[in-house]
């Protein structure tokens, strides 16, 4: 197998980003790393537990990001070097561990990898992490390409055990999977030995137990810290100055965002004007460096993704020195130079750049816009974000949806994190009416279940994925047991973190490396619980459905557990359970007594209306042999054969 | 008369309240099903025209048309409907078993079964108090559903559920609403040859209302246990009780408590006798054991006759006396529903904006208003 570890010091090789960021971690002599699935980090832990099969690492995909970081911080507090990995709204939830974590303080180097997603691509929000480590007093770092991606993770180790802390690295959807060119380090011998010494005083850093007290202690100290990371930082080579002595403008930028302002510079060819200062190092600012650059032009043009983080650093220290480096103009995502909200792109640097020079810049022609809008409307198959064919959430929420309309009492569902989340558009006939964070759906759920005082009558549902159960779901469920509560908690079990590739939970039976592990059993989880639980496969639309409206009329907690793998996932993926045929001759098509169900409503990918025909058809290579338009049609034109 | 789609269905029936579950939605299609009681729409469909709307009891009712269509007469509103015979009825020799009234009705279909003059019969039963459409083809299955419901019943799923998997020749059994339902069905509005009749034999309840099932359950969970319910009766006046039999015995509930669970699309009901089927059944007022039997096309008198003959019902003359009591009760329903259609602007309106629920002749109209009222 294929492997991060392979490549000698001196190669150089095309990574992605989160290969990059493994291999750092493998180079700094890594022992440890845990975290939980979540687009863009996923990658790094799975490069880490593909390499765990040649290097003697620890590797775990943990049930939460909380936990993740709980169990990277005891091998760092056994003096081994390790990893949290996860996505922003990752460390949300691991925020408040990392608070303590912070005070309490580290042993052997621990790093946080945040991998965010500017622009909500695979997100519910556009949240980032920086911030926190403002509000925690911890190092951040920003690498800005693959190659630093790997240098700043060996560093942050390096940084980490120094000042006995955690160090952050943020990353960001562009960086960690786009690809680039890294040579390599090498991968050190080391042979770790674990071993919590906890025999000295609370103030002992060396052999004391690890915790935040004495308080005021440890806050101070952990002030002292962050201090002694900024001189490293004065002196960091991940923070550099490009351009004339003597700018118009600085660009001061970090991470994904110096790439969009160096092309920037080039498209509007102003780089005899325009200065660009790389922060690598951008929390807290280093004053020095700051000073030395900020000194050279009058005008400050921040560039970063989201939220203007490193631009309010900029100013305040600027202020600070005010009257060393004089008084400055200030530009960008807050006085909307730059857009306030979404990810950045060359073109939008060098329209926020070419407005603070006075130049203008179109980076697409009108005219082949308008081409371009015109031959997307005429020549483009008109698709909707849909769930895939044979997805077992359409079958789910076909006859949740139905369920609830026919039980007629205006009955919701609270929404979830997941593929599933997907279902307040169409193609989950708009089932879901609340959407926030990792089993807030039953959270929310629990406290609309307790609404019937005030009068309301409306039947709660939520739904959550297996992984999700494990995540966050349990104390949201044991909450709305205990205060009695009245909803019907549906579990979409497609046997593994689907979303984010497949990576196992505590419900399947092997973990991150392969190895077999105990799988928890969801239905006897629930039952010990006290909640009632029924199971259905979704693929039988007509017993589900009958299952969910039965529940409708339960009071107390109900758990409806629908398992059905994902169509996508590798035992399943290319085999069909029915092979499905459709009978044009006897589709009802348009006609009233169908018109249209499963190519207007149902709308699996797999079908497709056929207008000379008007009729549907099956789309062979589509189909995944779920059958369940079988199911649904009215016609009898849809037949399914078990496929032996 | 105007033919409109799921949307206006959706629009001038469920949301005017104005749906009595009667099923002829259910089971055309795949957009509508029926759960305890009502009818749901699962998803828009986008037909300008579809049979829901056509075929719906509650969707503007032309009561010439179907009038003319029937009986090639104007709708003259005569308080029972047009009819041939009247009589008193009730079953004979060949039957067994015990009926709820005069068992007429069992009789009829039973008979009809057994002489093969229908491939089917669609019926009304019931899980506890639960009305359930049921398709019987057995004379002998006929019994299992004998019996008032009182509860507003989707028996027209089954006579659609049957239609598509391509029975014909049924009979249907029903209310005053369902009988309209299927009389619209049998004009095949939408004039297609894939839809015509189905039906060959319509026998039709009397019925002043039923009640809403939802609402009943709900209002007797709170009185009683109702896993133990087996069955209900509401026994003739002077009664004035809803009889509710349970394994354990009887409870009574007073009538006044139960018609509040009457639903208000009862009250624009013109219809006491089911005057759009073959035959008319109902009670025989004051004598217990007994039926009131109408018969109104020649369809059903040969059904009457056959069976008379050969000794599946006995006849008497129904007396002048009881004949003008029913006659009065049917006409005091009509102006009332005519009035309070009138009232919440169900009747007779033209634009596009609000249609009715019923058409009826304007000189009809007036004639019956002008009744004093009693």
């Amino acid at each position: 197998m294929k492997t991060i570890c392979d490549g000698r010091s001196g190669d150089t090789r095309l990574m992605q980003g989160n290969e990059a960021f493994a291999r750092g971690a493998l180079e700094a002599g890594l022992s440890v790393v845990a975290g939980y699935p979540g687009t863009p980090s996923s990658e790094i832990v799975e490069n880490l537990a593909k390499a765990s099969t040649v290097r003697d690492i620890y590797v775990e995909w943990s049930v939460n990001e909380k936990v993740a970081m709980e169990v990277a911080a005891a091998a760092s507090f056994a003096g081994l070097r390790s990893a949290a990995v996860m996505k922003q709204v990752g460390v949300n939830v691991a925020s408040d561990f990392m608070l303590h974590l912070a005070e309490s303080g580290t042993r052997g180097g621990m790093i946080l990898i945040s991998c965010e997603d500017p622009g909500a691509l695979s997100s519910g929000n556009e949240g980032e992490s920086r911030p926190f480590a403002k509000l925690f007093e911890l190092p951040l770092l920003e690498p800005c390409d693959m190659q630093e991606a790997k240098d700043m993770t060996k560093w942050a180790f390096e940084l980490s055990e120094e000042i006995r802390n955690l160090v952050m690295i943020r990353s960001v959807t562009r960086l960690s999977h786009a690809s680039g060119n890294v040579t390599l380090g090498s991968l050190p011998e080391i042979e770790p030995e674990a071993r919590y010494k906890h025999w000295g005083t609370p103030i002992d850093p060396e052999e004391g137990p690890i915790t935040t007290f004495p308080v005021h202690y440890k806050h101070a100290q952990m002030q002292q810290k962050l201090k002694q990371a900024v001189t490293r930082f004065e002196e960091s080579p991940f923070n550099t100055y490009e351009g004339p002595e003597n700018p118009e403008v600085i660009i001061v930028t970090s991470s994904a965002c110096t790439l969009y302002s160096r092309e920037a510079i080039r498209l509007l060819g102003v780089a005899d004007r325009v200065g660009l200062l790389k922060l690598g190092t951008t929390w807290p600012l280093p004053p020095r460096l700051m000073e030395t650059h900020l000194a050279k032009a009058d005008v400050i043009f921040t560039v970063e993704e989201v939220l203007p983080f490193l631009e309010d650093s900029v100013k305040i220290l600027a202020a600070e020195i005010s009257d060393r480096i004089g008084v400055k103009k200030f530009h960008g995502r807050s006085d909307g130079t730059l857009p306030t909200i979404n990810e950045l792109n060359p073109d939008l640097v060098a329209e926020g750049l070419a407005k603070i020079l006075g130049m203008t810049y179109q980076a697409v022609d009108p005219t082949y816009t308008a081409l371009a809008d015109e031959a997307t409307a005429t020549d483009a198959p008109e698709r909707d974000l849909a769930f895939c064919a044979g997805c077992p959430h359409r079958a789910s929420f076909w006859s949740i949806h139905n369920a609830l309309e026919m039980d007629g009492r205006q009955g919701f569902v609270c929404g979830d994190i997941g593929c599933y989340t997907l279902a307040f558009l169409p193609t989950g006939f708009s089932t879901l009416k609340t959407g926030h964070a990792m089993g807030s759906g039953t959270g929310i759920a629990s406290g609309f279940g307790k609404l019937d005082r005030f009068g309301m009558d409306q039947p709660v549902l939520s739904v959550c994925g297996d992984s999700t159960f494990f995540h966050a779901v349990m104390p949201a469920l044991v909450n709305a047991i205990h205060n009695r509560a009245d909803m019907t908690l549906v579990v979409l079990d497609n046997s593994g973190t689907a979303m984010t590739g497949f990576q196992p939970h505590p419900g399947r039976p092997s973990d991150a490396a392969g190895n077999e592990v105990p799988a928890l059993d969801i239905a006897k989880i629930v039952r010990a619980m006290g909640a009632h639980v029924e199971e259905s496969d979704p693929f039988d639309v007509d017993a589900t459905r009958h299952k969910v409206l039965e529940l409708l009329q339960k009071g107390g907690v109900n758990v409806l557990i629908l398992k059905q793998s994902c169509a996508l996932c590798p035992e399943k993926k290319g085999k069909k359970l029915f092979q499905v045929d459709l009978d044009a001759s006897v589709c009802f098509g348009e006609n009233c007594g169908c018109n249209k169900l499963c190519t207007r409503v149902f709308k699996c990918p797999g079908l497709q209306w056929d207008p000379e025909a008007k009729a549907a058809r099956i789309d062979e290579v589509i189909c995944s042999g779920c059958g369940v338009c079988a199911s649904i049609c009215p016609s009898g034109a849809i037949t399914k054969k078990e496929v032996a | 008369m105007r033919i409109y789609g799921s949307k206006e269905l959706v629009s001038d029936v469920a949301q005017r309240d104005l749906c009595i579950g009667c099923g002829m939605c259910v089971n055309i299609c795949p957009y509508f099903k029926t759960y305890k009681g009502r009818s749901a729409m699962l998803f828009p469909c986008t037909l300008e025209q579809g049979r829901c709307n056509a075929h719906c009891p509650k969707t503007e009712v032309d009561l010439d048309a179907l009038s003319r269509f029937f009986w090639n007469e104007p709708y003259d509103g005569s308080p029972l409907g047009r009819f041939k015979r009247i009589m008193a009825a009730r079953t004979g020799e060949k039957v067994s078993g015990s009926f709820q009234g005069g068992g007429t009705v069992s009789a009829l279909v039973a008979y009809a079964l057994k002489r093969n003059m229908i491939e089917g019969a669609v019926l009304t039963g019931a899980e506890g108090i639960e009305p359930m459409a049921r398709l019987v083809t057995d004379a002998e299955q006929v019994a299992t559903c004998a019996g008032s419901k009182f509860i507003a019943a989707p028996t027209l799923t089954a006579l659609n559920q049957a239609v598509r998997e391509g029975a014909r020749r049924l009979a249907v059994v029903g209310t005053p609403c369902q009988m309209t339902a299927v009389a619209q069905m049998r004009m095949n509005p939408l004039d297609r040859e894939d839809f015509a009749d189905p039906v060959a034999l319509t026998i039709g309840l009397f019925c002043n209302w039923a009640v809403d099932h939802r609402q009943l359950v709900a209002y007797l969970a709170e009185r009683m246990d109702a896993s133990t319910i087996t069955g209900m009766d509401i026994p003739p006046p002077p009664a004035e009780v809803l009889v509710v039999k349970t394994t354990q015995g009887e409870e009574h509930f007073p009538l006044k408590d139960i018609r509040k669970l009457i639903p208000h699309t009862c009250f624009i009901c013109p219809d006491m006798t089911a005057e759009w089927s073959d035959v008319s059944v109902g009670m025989y007022e004051g004598r217990p054991g007994w039926n009131t039997l109408l018969v109104r096309t020649p369809a059903g008198a040969e059904l009457v006759d056959k069976a008379m003959t050969d000794g599946w019902l006995v006849t008497e003359a129904f007396p002048e006396a009881n004949q003008k009591a029913l006659s009065d009760a049917a006409l005091a329903k009509k102006e009332r529903s005519f009035r309070n259609a009138e009232r919440h602007g169900y009747l007779n309106q033209d634009d596009e904006d609000s249609r009715p629920a019923l058409r009826v002749p304007p000189e009809v109209l007036n004639q019956i208003l002008d009744v004093p009222s009693r």
